[in-house]
């Protein structure tokens, strides 16, 4: 019997394929980022306001995930930029092969923003990259405020959490300060933003967020 | 819930590290799981459990190493029988 030592990714096959994905996106300097939450937090929403706030000639395309239906690649398709639906049939999460054949056709050339919508799911899409630049985990107020303590593994790796339907706020017994340290007690360098897509408070701030991550790379 | 799949994909991670080793049957596979992998680890075995059996290289005991606030998900050992 004989103990052979090795360091191989369980996910390594993913991995060589979003390496690949990060190469495209560095060469042709279109910034990738990916939006994860539970379902219902409001992610097409937000980016449906997000595309209609864009001006009509801005470089930004959004792929969309979702078990089954192409409803969001339809809410978000109204807005004229490119949106392509991946349906995974079951999957729980997108991975790096998903996501490279949705690109096909597409010329990355043309872009600079590229925006993924994730499978509502705050556990299984933590494991797989997709070559993004970031994740940016969404919480909406109507969860709990201990969504971070409960799910560790998204909420210590996203660059940003944005907090959503915070109009609600009045309605819930949400404490903003105690998700806050919570998220930053995993991740203290995670920017934090409040905003509500469905009032726009807020929305400023984050088109402000995205612009800079489109010049300049991560804020 | 993508348990399943992660173990497939650890079962094809053991076949490409037995490949470099020709004839040489595995025993026991060490894989190391960090907590905020977004893997769980009961869920994982028992997938594992399931697939490693059709797989034609059961019997082959899975080993998992936790590792407190990291997130790795590793295969990092295989053991040989060489007789």
């Amino acid at each position: 019997m004989s103990r052979i030592p090795l360091e191989r990714k369980v996910l390594g096959e993913n991995d060589r394929i979003a390496a690949g994905l990060r190469e495209r996106f560095a060469a042709h300097q279109v910034r990738c980022l990916n939006l994860i939450s539970s379902p219902g937090s409001g992610k097409t929403l937000l980016l449906e306001k997000t595309l209609g706030s864009f001006r009509p000639d801005r470089r930004v395309a959004v792929l969309t995930g979702d078990i089954q239906t192409d409803n969001d690649a339809v809410r978000l398709g109204r807005y004229g930029f490119p949106v392509r639906q991946i349906t995974t049939a079951g999957a729980c999460h997108l991975d790096a092969r998903m996501v490279d054949r949705a690109l096909e056709g597409w010329q990355l050339a043309g872009l600079d923003l590229l925006l993924i919508e994730n499978v509502g799911n705050l556990v299984c899409p933590t494991s797989y990259d997709l070559g993004e630049e970031a994740k940016i985990v969404l919480l909406s107020v109507t969860e709990g405020e201990d969504k971070p303590l409960k799910y560790p593994g998204i909420f210590s790796r996203a660059s940003l959490m944005v907090l959503t339907k915070i109009d609600l706020l009045p309605y819930v017994p949400f404490d903003v300060g105690k998700a806050v340290e919570y998220a930053r007690g995993l991740n203290p360098a995670m920017d934090v933003m409040e905003l509500s897509a469905m009032t726009g408070q807020g929305l400023g701030n984050w088109m402000a967020w995205l612009d800079s991550a489109a010049t300049h790379g991560m804020p | 819930m993508h348990e399943m799949g992660i173990a497939a994909s650890l079962l094809d991670a053991i076949r490409a590290e037995l490949a470099r080793y020709p004839g040489a049957r595995a025993t026991r596979a060490g894989l190391r799981l960090g907590e905020y992998s977004g893997v769980d680890r009961e869920s994982l075995s028992f997938c594992y459990g399931v697939l490693v059996e059709d797989s034609g290289l059961a019997p082959l005991a899975l080993d998992i190493e936790f590792e407190p606030r990291g997130r790795d998900l590793d295969l990092i050992y295989l053991e040989l029988d060489d007789e």
